[in-house]
């Protein structure tokens, strides 16, 4: 504890939000953040204090103006689906980042869709099948 | 069959070592107050965590109670494998700085803690 700080909080929020926006909230360990961050475990613990924690600067980091939509998207993705059902100080936060950030719900699921290589709602059948156009 | 009974009364978090781990781990009750505690992790990686030194406790391959020395600081151990451990960090006021665990649905206490902790700071 005593130590000074070998390392920089805001780099290590942004390797992992990278780690928790493949992975998810419950899938991403303790040892997928530290070999993310490349912060020991120790450390990990004694500023962020727990996952929780760190995910909650997460949170903070892509509610920023600055941030990437897609990226503030995918961080929601994962908070509204793993932990807002069952966390009330979680939900309050995402209703909020909603609000400011005039987040819909037709963004949410083109998101959502992209992310998973699909077309999204806004170009439907049209461009759905192309290899068997091009085959006919 | 775990370690350890966790319940939340008021604004504390209590912690019991199960039957004869009370003997072990030196310890009927752990209080921490809610106040104080910061968050719950639920991390099986803690395995490959160095532990430090003990005293008093007992400390075998996979079993570990009492308290541990390990960064400056004291840790309150009471596990049987690692599988199923969460780690709970307190801040600097309390006697230990981490509370490791193990206990039947790791996630679920992580989460119970995390939520009733982030309640009482919003």
């Amino acid at each position: 504890m005593g130590r000074p700080r070998g390392f920089d909080e805001q780099d290590a929020v942004a390797a992992a939000t990278t780690v928790f926006r493949e992975r998810g909230y419950a899938a991403t360990s303790v040892d997928d953040l530290v070999a993310a961050t490349g912060v020991h475990r120790g450390s990990l613990y004694g500023v962020f204090g727990s996952k929780h924690g760190l995910f909650l600067r997460v949170l903070d980091a892509a509610a920023q103006p600055e941030t990437v939509a897609t990226e503030r998207l995918d961080v929601l993705l994962v908070a509204l689906l793993e932990l807002a059902p069952t966390d009330a100080p979680v939900r309050d936060l995402l209703g909020r980042v909603v609000t400011d950030h005039h987040v819909t719900a037709a963004q949410l699921g083109d998101r959502l869709l992209a992310r998973a290589g699909l077309p999204s709602s806004g170009q439907p059948s049209t461009t759905k099948p192309p290899t068997t156009k091009e085959q006919s | 069959m775990s370690n350890n009974r966790v319940s939340i009364t008021g604004d504390t978090l209590v912690i019991e070592p199960v039957g004869l781990d009370k003997l072990w781990s030196f310890t009927r009750r752990l209080k921490l107050p809610l106040a104080h505690v910061r968050g719950a992790t639920f991390d099986p990686g803690m395995r490959d965590e160095p532990k430090g030194w003990r005293g008093p406790g007992l400390g075998l391959p996979g079993k570990l109670a009492g308290t541990f020395h390990a960064d400056g600081g004291r840790q309150f151990w009471n596990i049987s494998g690692y599988e199923r451990a969460i780690v709970i960090t307190l801040d600097p006021s309390q006697r230990y700085d981490k509370v490791v665990i193990t206990v039947d649905d790791p996630q679920q206490v992580a989460a119970t803690i995390n939520a009733v902790v982030g309640a009482r700071r919003s």
